[in-house]
């Protein structure tokens, strides 16, 4: 019930600012009569439109979803708490990747996720996280030839 | 006579020894692709493009081609042995197939669901090639106007098939068209939404988005599964990995049905394995003389989805091969990679480049006889995939996505998006929203806004072009269908129900 309130109201800023945006495009009709913002224009109008059959679908659906839901989103809090933990984890690994390198960031993001969800397991945690980093710097730098950052290393 | 010359020069492309090495490659990550939790074939696909940019297209497209319909063989093996289904059109698998192994007979359910893939594998393939070449001669005579409501009914279906609420398809089928709107705009070289970051001006990259949408997000699930400690736990394979005289004869009939059922349901956008799976278990279930077997681990329960969810690739790849028009994620991210080789799908392909499409259809008869060798004696290789740690796996899932998505430009800026489109996709199946019309209108934008323009153009700005003709009229008919099948197919469930109720009286 929460989330499709939320929905509904993300659909409708989005709209807004969707349309705000496109309204700012100057009127080029050089090869076509339409323009570059005639078929985003109709998108915001079908994104409105959308926004409206939310409401009505959640309007409907109020009376079905009981107190159940409220009382069940109580004990929530702690799991995704970790969620948020590991994708900002996850961000700070990617802000990483150039400045210490692929090899070394990979190594340090898997090694700080095994550990919290793997606890105890240090010689694998420590061992799957090095040799996958290194292993696959080497082969996709080497062997496939794909461009990955070296960083700190002088690899 | 052309066509059959095209299929056989197929074949001299197919059988070519690097080709037979690609399909064998793809055939594999297909499988480990199924098997493995967080990472579907759609994410598979979409990394791998990235390292095929130096490949011939025939050979990266038949690798690609490989993992799609892999996937469907190793999403079985889940199902059955954890119930948990490795590929979303296995899910009826997990019914029955479950059920068997609990009873000691998963070495039959694995037997009769990699047995069931290959015919009905083959017999989808066989579809493909005799419906490929007349469908792509009809839409040799598509204008803009065709193509637009072409698309719009693609997208409509597939928004209103998939998920559980219309709106919410809806809304994710505009955001990924409003995705597409992002970038230098073809006609007037005007930058639209792009924010003042560079990195915009040349549009989204679809792989960042699917791998953000399907790999990411999964894994972010997959943390939130595991700490709340629901990871299912792993039977072992018991009994001889072939079937008894009496499951073969229980099973052949629900494969060959399964497979004629998974193509037709394949062909049409929107509809998918999952349904085709869904619509076989049903009609086996039907045609039983004893239906109350069924969830209790009846053969035929296995034997037919299994057959409709495989048949079902061949058949999705008959609109995307003859007209360019996905209808499903995979297919949309496989028409991303076509487009990325500098081939567009449609009826001019048949011409333009027969030796990739042909190479492409035959590769997938090897593909199948590949699978069926990989998934009988090799099946305990797979199964062992089963056995990694999730807290492992997830970690070295995103690992693997930044290797994928850092090579396509080296650019941090898509690291950032991946993430963001991975929190996205996390948000979007907390919030029911599905993300298939997203990928959809991400790949098929251009296309629509591109051909919506072309048609006004023609008409001097006139909306009738798009009820001018007689395929038009019939597109637009089926797209308002679609619209309203939801609401439409729930009255008659609510009739149906009433008929039972006052006939029960």
């Amino acid at each position: 019930m929460m989330a499709n309130r939320i929905t509904f109201c993300f659909t409708v800023v989005l709209a807004a600012i969707y349309l705000y945006a496109t309204e700012q495009f100057p009127a080029l009709h050089l090869s076509d009569p339409l323009g570059p913002q005639a078929f985003p224009r109709l998108l915001g109008i079908g994104l409105v439109l959308t926004a409206i059959a939310l409401l009505i679908e959640t309007l409907r659906t109020r009376k079905s979803a009981g107190a159940a839901e409220e009382g069940r989103a109580s004990g929530e809090a702690r799991y995704y708490a970790i969620v948020v933990g590991a994708t900002i984890w996850t961000g700070l690994y990617f802000a990483a990747f150039e400045w210490l390198g692929y090899a070394i960031s990979t190594s340090i993001y898997l090694l700080a996720l095994m550990a919290y969800f793997r606890r105890g397991k240090w010689i694998s945690n420590g061992l799957t996280s090095m040799v996958y980093s290194f292993g696959s710097y080497v082969i996709f730098t080497k062997l496939l030839l794909v461009s990955l950052p070296a960083g700190l290393l002088p690899l | 006579m052309e066509t059959l010359n095209h299929i056989l020069n197929g074949f001299t492309v197919a059988l070519q020894p690097i080709n037979l090495w690609y399909t064998l490659v793809g055939c594999f990550l297909g499988t480990v692709v199924g098997v493995l939790p967080g990472i579907g074939p759609a994410a598979g696909i979409a990394l791998l493009v990235p390292i095929t940019y130096g490949m011939p297209p025939a050979s990266a497209l038949i690798m690609l081609a490989g993992i799609y319909y892999g996937a469907k063989y190793g999403g079985s093996t889940t199902s059955i042995l954890i119930r948990t289904p490795g590929e979303t059109s296995s899910v009826m698998t997990c019914i029955d197939g479950y059920a068997m192994a609990l009873k000691g007979r998963a070495g039959a359910a694995l037997a009769v669901s990699a047995i069931g893939s290959f015919i009905a594998g083959t017999i989808g393939v066989l579809g493909l090639t005799l419906f490929a070449v007349p469908l792509a001669e009809m839409a040799i005579e598509f204008g803009p106007a065709e193509y637009f409501t072409l698309m719009l009914f693609a997208m409509t279906a597939v928004a209103s098939l998939t998920g559980k609420s219309l709106p919410k398809g809806l809304l994710s089928m505009f955001l990924g068209l409003m995705l597409a709107t992002v970038g230098i705009d073809l006609q007037s070289a005007y930058p639209r939404y792009t924010m003042g970051v560079l990195e915009f001006q040349e549009g989204l990259s679809f792989v960042v988005v699917a791998v953000g949408l399907f790999a990411v997000a999964e894994v972010l699930q997959g943390l939130e599964m595991l700490v709340r400690g629901t990871a299912p736990e792993v039977i072992r394979i018991s009994g001889r990995l072939w079937l008894t005289r009496e499951e073969w004869r229980r099973s052949i009939g629900p494969i060959w049905r399964g497979g004629i059922i998974g193509f037709v349901i394949g062909v049409l956008p929107g509809a998918g394995g999952t349904i085709a799976s869904i619509l076989s278990y049903t009609t086996e279930k039907g045609l039983s003389k004893h239906p109350e077997q069924f969830g209790e681990g009846a053969i035929e329960g296995v034997a037919g989805p299994e057959a409709a969810n495989n048949s079902d690739t061949a058949g999705a790849l008959v609109p995307l091969l003859t007209l360019g028009l996905p209808g499903g994620a995979v297919t949309a991210v496989l028409l991303g990679a076509f487009i990325l080789y500098g081939i567009q799908p449609g009826p001019q392909l048949f011409k333009e480049h027969p030796d990739v499409v042909w190479g492409l259809i035959d590769s997938m008869y090897v593909g199948n006889i590949m699978l069926l060798i990989l998934n009988l004696p090799l099946i305990g290789l797979f199964v062992r995939l089963l056995y990694i740690p999730r807290a492992m796996l997830y970690p070295l899932i995103v690992a693997i996505s930044a290797i994928g998505i850092y090579s396509v430009n080296g650019s941090v800026v898509d690291l950032y998006l991946l993430l963001f489109f991975g929190i996205a996709g996390y948000l979007c199946n907390k919030a029911d929203i599905p993300i298939t019309p997203l990928v959809l209108g991400l790949v098929l934008g251009d296309l629509l806004e591109q051909s919506f323009r072309q048609s006004l153009t023609l008409s001097d700005g006139s909306l009738s072009i798009f009820v001018s003709s007689r395929i038009t009229m019939t597109l637009v008919t089926l797209t308002v269908i679609s619209f309203f099948w939801p609401l439409i197919s729930s009255r008659i469930k609510a009739l149906r129900g009433l008929r039972a109720a006052e006939s029960g009286d």
